[in-house]
């Protein structure tokens, strides 16, 4: 608005209730300090108008996304054909989540986000982008481990590799990823997950990170699960037993200082 | 207690009258000149602004600083002078 001074002091009173400004009556004496207020008002308004925020765009893109899950069928021939199933269901959870794995493989959008590789298969960019790989398969474990990523890999990643990456496996339903967002701040983690095979049996919010040795196992299983959920529980008995184990071995050791005493 | 100057004491002890402009806590020499250039030349004009801006201590102390350049402090004092003096004799 230009010319605040050829306005009328009525105009100026709407002005000022427009911007929410406090005010009193309109006069002589008051005029210029209300027209300087405005003139603050309106130039700050603006810079907030104009500022775009990278984020909005992040989640519009997300709601496109999110119509991808039902389209997607478990195109992954390797990996357990559950997987593909279990995946989309847990669609709808993705989309809440910023979502991101709406494409089981084919995300398309991800490529603004920080995003990975839509490629459900064949993401050779995998290894560069510290996103989240879609490729399913193709890429060699490596890449995954450097990016720390989600790689989506569907069935056929190593384990180990699940793990590391302080996975998103199982964010793709559950959300849970705070953990991968130390250091990657991806957004578009939860669509990282996608590997289908794994979203379904990870519903877990915590992250395997157990052991990456552990991983090992093939997902090979046709539950879906890249790592068969006995296993896990298996792994997670062993680790307590032995940490059980350690603790008692430590109490043993304090006994000994009573008996200097004598 | 308050950390109210011997100028406040004495004007919110009593009506201000005609006390000039300078009488105000917070308002000095120099200030109380740029003010009176702009037409303010008693206490109670000064009054009758800060009524007309509602009392409001925001709009006061813009006011103030845009009229006579007043500092952060000289803006409250006066303020607060003022605001006392209100809730005794208005």
């Amino acid at each position: 608005m230009a010319a605040l001074s050829n306005k009328s002091d009525q105009e100026i009173k709407d002005l000022l209730d427009e911007y929410g400004i406090k005010h009193g009556p309109v006069v002589d004496t008051t005029r210029p300090l209300y027209e300087k207020k405005l003139k603050e008002a309106m130039a700050k308004a603006k810079v907030t108008v104009t500022k775009p925020s990278p984020d909005r765009t992040f989640y519009r893109e997300d709601q496109e996304e999110v119509t991808y899950v039902t389209c997607q069928t478990p195109v992954r021939s390797e990996g357990p054909s559950g997987d593909g199933k279990p995946y989309m269901r847990s669609r709808p959870e993705y989309s809440e989540r910023d979502r991101v794995d709406d494409k089981p493989y084919s995300r398309p959008e991800y490529s603004e986000r920080n995003r990975v590789d839509d490629k459900p298969y064949s993401r050779p960019e995998y290894s560069e982008i510290d996103r989240v790989d879609d490729k399913p398969y193709s890429r060699s474990k490596l890449e995954y481990r450097e990016r720390d990523r989600v790689d989506d890999k569907p069935y056929s990643r190593s384990k180990p590799e699940y793990r590391e990456r302080d996975r998103v496996d199982d964010k793709l339903y559950s959300r849970s990823r705070p953990e991968y967002s130390s250091g990657r701040q991806y957004i578009d983690e939860p669509h990282v997950y996608n590997t289908p095979s794994s979203s379904s049996s990870y519903s877990k919010p915590t992250p395997v990170m157990k052991s990456g040795g552990v991983v090992k196992k093939e997902n090979t299983t046709s539950s879906g699960r890249l790592i068969p959920l006995w296993i896990q529980f298996l792994v997670f008995l062993i680790v307590a037993g032995f940490l059980y184990f350690i603790f008692t071995n430590m109490e043993s050791a304090e006994s000994s200082p009573f008996n200097k005493i004598q | 207690m308050s950390s109210t100057s011997q100028k406040h004491k004495e004007f919110v002890a009593e009506p201000m009258g005609e006390k000039p402009v300078n009488a105000l806590a917070g308002i000095g020499e120099v200030l109380g000149k740029r003010l009176e250039e702009k037409g303010f030349d008693k206490a109670y004009v000064v009054l009758g602004q800060f009524l007309v801006l509602k009392k409001d201590e925001e709009l006061f102390r813009d006011w103030l600083k845009d009229t006579c350049g007043a500092n952060v402090k000289q803006q409250g004092d006066c303020y607060g002078c003022l605001r006392e003096w209100c809730d005794s004799f208005l």
